[in-house]
């Protein structure tokens, strides 16, 4: 598998370029400024994206450890210990941008929002996965554990998400919309293509840090045994 | 590795192209200029000229969606006659910028479109705070793997139809 | 041993070493009225702004306290090889969660029911009509802590920096049961109409049987060998 992600990647990370180009190029310079909230709006292109490709990496970490927890491949594992990182990264700079963008539009860098909250709840469940793969010993059980938790938050995220959404509208201030833009037309091109894009580029720096995790630990498994001790 | 270097090379100047673009466009069509420096100045053509509506001066004007009112900014004011879209952001002691010709005849802008006060330095620092922390990371990865494979090839470590990857 | 001779065979077996030495217990009672001080002084309690952080209040130290409890209880399987034991043991590992749940569980709902009088007391509570209804709400919050709390228990006993791994990884998963808790809380202590609130008590439920039914599925790749 490992060949055959070598031979493809590239095409992903072209196809990502070309799309994320195209997506800059009509969300900066061909798409108007919104009514409302003027020139801020174009954030959205570069902030929407991020968040989409960090639920997409939560996608992949999920269906990867019911997959690894089916067939015990350590590539597998490989995979899901690349999207979780890839994961919490695109989830830091979503909620970055996030605020960047709050800040002009509500005048507050963070809102108590129902999605806003939810990703930070998404992020630390990131974290503490990562956490989790560092603190086990074996390489084998924190492959297993790191599957079960991230089975157990991927079934519990909608669950967060509509308990926190139920939460804000309870105390949600009415000056705050977060709805506030209706997407016009020459605004949804460029944000199809900037998610296709980052998506195309999630693909592709899945299968780099895939690559990445899987030769460092072959490299280790190989120096032990070269040396005459086995690590595992 | 050198089509490492390349493509990072590549990716690296297609930045600096964009950054190039982004400025010059800025230039020629994004920025505003003060009322005092619209006076001074007094360019021709399509110009953007940000200020202050300044209160008690705000009047509808004769037609269905025009007005009449005085910009204030840098401690310079002008008249403007706006005539052009609904324009239900025109209010008193608001910031805006108001996009037309300048008349240095009659020292009247004539405005065909308003626009609310854009805040580019937001836009450049979430932009970059979202493209470039994601390229580095790429970059990093990318590195490490090329690193990798090189060091596998050199210690004969990988054995090429034995151990499948 | 049959299925349900295991469970009862374990959760008894929980219970009564706890029974016997009580020392969980006492450090979970103690932590839970330190939480409830700490917080009294945070807020002040005489105005509506503080009465309104009562529910939060008692759930934060229901929580804490849970985790303490939580972490003990296969913490207290590594001596003696306990823990290798249950592993190895030809029980079903699914009665063996079972178990392990009930003991957690029925301990978790004792701590509760002896700190609510002394909330009720400090926080000047009324609440007499409205009890089942709070003792449903406690109960559907406890029942949803104890399963994915077993669960990760089991998880983290193993590894490096257990003590701070448990609410790392279980707090950002409990956070439906907080707020559901909170919320059907303040409004059965503000005397909102039943319906105002169900459906935070429906999500605690909800929640309780989705994990639980997950955990049990779960428990059988931790315990693996």
């Amino acid at each position: 598998m490992i060949k055959q992600m070598r031979r493809y990647e590239g095409w992903f990370g072209v196809a990502a370029g070309l799309c994320i180009v195209s997506g800059l190029y009509f969300g900066l310079v061909g798409s108007p400024a919104d009514y409302y909230q003027g020139e801020v709006v174009r954030i959205m292109y570069v902030h929407v994206p991020l968040a989409y490709t960090a639920m997409l990496a939560y996608g992949a970490l999920f269906s990867c450890s019911l997959w690894y927890l089916w067939k015990r491949d350590l590539i597998v594992d490989n995979m899901c210990q690349a999207a979780a990182g890839i994961g919490a990264f695109f989830t830091a700079v979503a909620l970055i941008t996030g605020s960047i963008w709050a800040k002009p539009t509500w005048n507050t860098w963070w809102a108590w929002d129902a999605r806003l909250v939810s990703f930070a709840i998404l992020l630390l469940i990131l974290i503490g996965y990562l956490m989790l793969r560092t603190f086990t010993e074996e390489k084998e059980r924190a492959a297993r554990y790191a599957a079960v938790l991230a089975i157990v938050g991927g079934i519990d995220l909608p669950i967060i998400k509509f308990s926190v959404e139920w939460w804000r509208t309870l105390h949600q201030p009415l000056s705050i919309s977060t709805r506030g833009l209706s997407i016009a037309k020459p605004m949804g091109i460029p944000l199809v293509f900037m998610i296709v894009g980052f998506s195309f580029l999630f693909f592709y720096m899945l299968a780099v840090r895939t690559q990445m995790l899987y030769l460092t630990h072959l490299l280790e498994a190989k120096k032990g045994r070269l040396l005459g001790e086995v690590h595992l | 590795m050198t089509w490492f270097h390349v493509r990072w090379g590549g990716v690296l100047l297609a930045g600096l192209a964009i950054v190039f673009l982004g400025m010059r466009h800025y230039q020629r069509e994004l920025r505003a200029i003060s009322p005092l420096q619209l006076r001074e100045e007094a360019p021709s053509g399509t110009i953007r000229v940000r200020g202050l509506v300044l209160p008690g001066t705000l009047f509808p004007g004769p037609g269905p969606n025009e007005a009449r009112f005085e910009l204030e900014g840098d401690g310079s004011k002008i008249s403007v006659h706006y005539k052009g879209g609904d324009p239900e952001n025109l209010r008193e002691l608001k910031t805006l910028v108001v996009i037309g010709r300048w008349d240095p005849g009659s020292k009247l802008f004539e405005a065909r479109e308003i626009g609310v006060v854009p805040n580019f330095g937001f836009v450049t620092a979430a932009y970059l705070a979202g493209i470039v922390p994601v390229g580095l990371f790429l970059f990093w990865m990318e590195h490490r793997v090329a690193f990798l494979y090189r060091e596998i090839r050199d210690q004969k470590v990988y054995e090429p139809g034995g151990d499948e990857g | 041993m049959s299925f349900f001779n295991v469970i009862r065979w374990i959760t008894w077996k929980d219970l009564i070493s706890e029974f016997r030495n009580r020392e969980n217990f006492s450090s979970m009672l103690f932590f839970a009225l330190i939480v409830v001080l700490i917080f009294s002084f945070s807020f002040s309690m005489d105005q509506t702004s503080g009465r309104e952080q009562i529910p939060g209040i008692i759930w934060v130290a229901f929580t804490f306290t849970g985790m303490i409890g939580l972490g003990k209880s296969f913490a207290a399987e590594l001596h003696n090889d306990c823990l290798d034991s249950l592993q190895f043991s030809p029980a079903q590992k699914g009665a063996v969660f079972i178990g392990k749940f009930l003991a957690n569980l029925l301990f978790l709902l004792f701590v509760e029911l002896l700190l609510f009088p002394m909330f009720v007391l400090l926080f000047n509570l009324e609440v007499l009509e409205k009890l089942p209804t709070i003792l449903v709400i406690f109960l559907g919050g406890s029942v949803g802590l104890s399963a994915v709390g077993t669960l990760f228990s089991a998880m983290t006993v193993q590894i490096r920096a257990r003590e701070v791994m448990l609410p790392i990884l279980l707090l950002p998963l409990a956070v439906p049961l907080i707020i559901g808790g909170v919320e059907a809380t303040a409004g059965v202590l503000r005397g909102d109409p039943f319906l105002l609130y169900a459906h935070w008590i429906r999500l605690l439920f909800a929640f309780d049987v989705i994990f639980l039914v997950v955990s049990f599925w779960a428990f059988e790749w931790i315990l693996d060998t």
